[in-house]
C-alpha cells in the first residue's frame, strides 16, 4: 500500500573515494545523499498563507524517510559524522516552501537526532527547473567547527522537481575530506589585518 | 587498475502518470571512475594487454555491487562507458565490450542476452543515459527503459567511468502491446 502519496520517487546517491589524487585516504569516507521528490503541498496559495499545518504533518514523515534510508545507505547511526540537508523547489512554488519543510524543528530536530547529532544542520536551497544540480553542504554533526569536516556532495535528480513539486534532501558523511590539511582552530595562528600587515601591504 | 571512486545510484519510483506505483519500482547504478589504462600511450593499435588487465577485474567488483544495491532480482540490465575527454570511445568501449566484462553480471543476474551499452566521450559531470533491457529476452518490451546518471566530478580527462545498471522490473505503468502482437 501506498503510505506517502505525496511522494514520487526516492533517490539515494552514494559515493566512496578509493583514491584522490592517486593516494588513499587515510580515512576513507563515504558520502551519500538521499532525495524524497514530493508534490508541494502549497501550490497556488499566496504569500501569507500560514505553512505551519502542513509542516507539521509533512515534515516529520520526510525526516524520517530520509533519514532511514540514508542510515541504511552508510551503516548507521554510529558511522555517521557530517551531516547536511537542502531542498530544490520547483518553479511554481516559492523558495519560502522548501525553507518550511527543512528549517523548522519537524525536519530539522528530527534529523539531527536520527543521525545522533548536535549541530546546526548546514543547508542550501534553490528554485531550479528540474535537472539542475545543487551543491549541499555537510559539516560535523557534534562540532560544527570541525573543519576536516567541511565537504559537499552533488545532488541532481534528471527529472524533478517539476514546477509543482519540491525535492528535499539529506546528507551525511562517514568521515572527513579524503587529504584534510588545513589545521583546525586549535593550531590556528591569531590572524588579523593586522598581523598579515606584510602581506596585504 | 586505479579506482578513484564508486558511485552507486538508486531510484525508487512510488508514483507515475499520477498513479501509485506499488511496489515502488527500483532501478539501480554502481559506477567505478577509473584512471584510463591506455591515458597518455597516443594511439595504442592492440588494446588487448589492456582489457586483459582490466575488463573482467571490473565486471567481478561491480556485479555483485549493483545487486546488492537493487536489493531484489534483477529483471532488465545495462552497462555504460564514459570516456574522458583526452581518451578514445574505444577504450571505454574496450573495457565493457568483452564477454570478460559482461560475463560476471549474466552469471550474477542469472541472465542471458546481451548487455544493452552507452559508450561515449564527454567533459567531468557530463550526463549519460544506461539504455536496460530483459535479462533473458531483450525483445520484452515492457522492460525497455533508460536511467540517467552523473558524476558531478568525473570523468576527468584521463579517467573512465565504468558502470552497470540493473532495475528489478519493467518500466512503472509499462502497458505497451508485446512484439507478438504486431508480428
Amino acid at each position: 500500500m501506498q503510505d506517502h502519496p505525496w511522494l514520487r520517487k526516492l533517490v539515494l546517491y552514494r559515493e566512496a573515494v578509493l583514491t584522490e589524487a592517486g593516494l588513499a585516504p587515510a580515512i576513507p569516507a563515504e558520502r551519500a545523499s538521499v532525495a524524497a521528490v514530493i508534490s508541494n503541498p502549497w501550490l497556488g496559495t499566496g504569500p501569507r498563507e500560514d505553512l505551519s499545518p502542513a509542516v507539521s504533518e509533512l515534515a516529520p514523515r520526510l525526516a524520517k524517510l530520509v533519514t532511514d534510508r540514508l542510515l541504511q545507505a552508510l551503516g548507521g547511526v554510529e558511522r555517521i559524522e557530517a551531516f547536511g540537508k537542502a531542498a530544490l523547489v520547483g518553479s511554481a512554488g516559492e523558495i519560502e516552501h522548501g525553507g518550511a519543510l527543512i528549517h523548522t524543528p519537524y525536519f530539522g530536530n528530527l534529523v539531527r537526532e536520527f543521525l545522533g547529532g548536535e549541530s546546526i544542520i548546514c543547508f542550501a536551497d534553490a528554485r531550479t527547473d528540474a535537472g539542475q544540480p545543487l551543491v549541499v553542504p555537510l559539516w560535523h554533526k557534534s562540532h560544527a567547527a570541525t573543519r576536516s569536516h567541511y565537504q559537499t556532495v552533488d545532488v541532481r535528480i534528471p527529472d524533478a522537481p517539476r514546477a509543482d513539486e519540491i525535492v528535499v534532501v539529506a546528507a551525511a558523511s562517514t568521515g572527513p575530506r579524503p587529504h584534510p590539511r588545513i589545521g583546525d582552530r586549535t593550531t590556528d595562528p591569531v590572524i588579523t589585518s593586522q598581523t598579515l600587515e606584510g602581506v596585504l601591504s | 587498475m586505479n579506482i578513484r571512486k564508486i558511485v552507486t545510484v538508486v531510484e525508487e519510483i512510488r508514483s507515475e502518470g499520477g498513479r501509485e506505483v506499488w511496489p515502488p519500482a527500483r532501478v539501480a547504478v554502481v559506477a567505478a571512475v577509473i584512471d584510463n589504462p591506455w591515458a597518455g600511450q597516443g594511439f595504442v593499435p592492440d588494446l588487448t594487454a589492456g582489457i586483459d588487465a582490466n575488463a573482467s577485474d571490473l565486471g567481478a567488483l561491480l556485479s555483485p555491487l549493483v545487486l546488492e544495491a537493487l536489493k531484489a532480482p534483477a529483471e532488465a540490465y545495462g552497462k555504460a562507458a564514459i570516456v574522458g575527454l583526452d581518451g578514445e570511445i574505444e577504450h571505454g568501449s574496450a573495457l565493457i565490450h568483452t564477454l570478460k566484462f559482461g560475463d560476471h553480471f549474466r552469471k550474477a543476474a542469472n541472465a542471458t542476452t546481451l548487455l544493452p551499452a552507452v559508450e561515449k566521450r564527454g567533459p567531468t559531470g557530463v550526463a549519460f543515459d544506461i539504455p536496460l533491457k530483459h535479462i533473458t529476452d531483450a525483445s520484452i518490451r515492457s522492460h525497455h527503459q533508460t536511467v540517467e546518471v552523473r558524476v558531478a566530478d568525473a570523468p576527468h580527462p584521463g579517467e573512465i567511468v565504468v558502470a552497470l545498471a540493473a532495475a528489478a522490473q519493467g518500466r512503472p505503468q509499462q502497458r505497451l502491446a508485446p512484439l507478438s502482437t504486431e508480428q
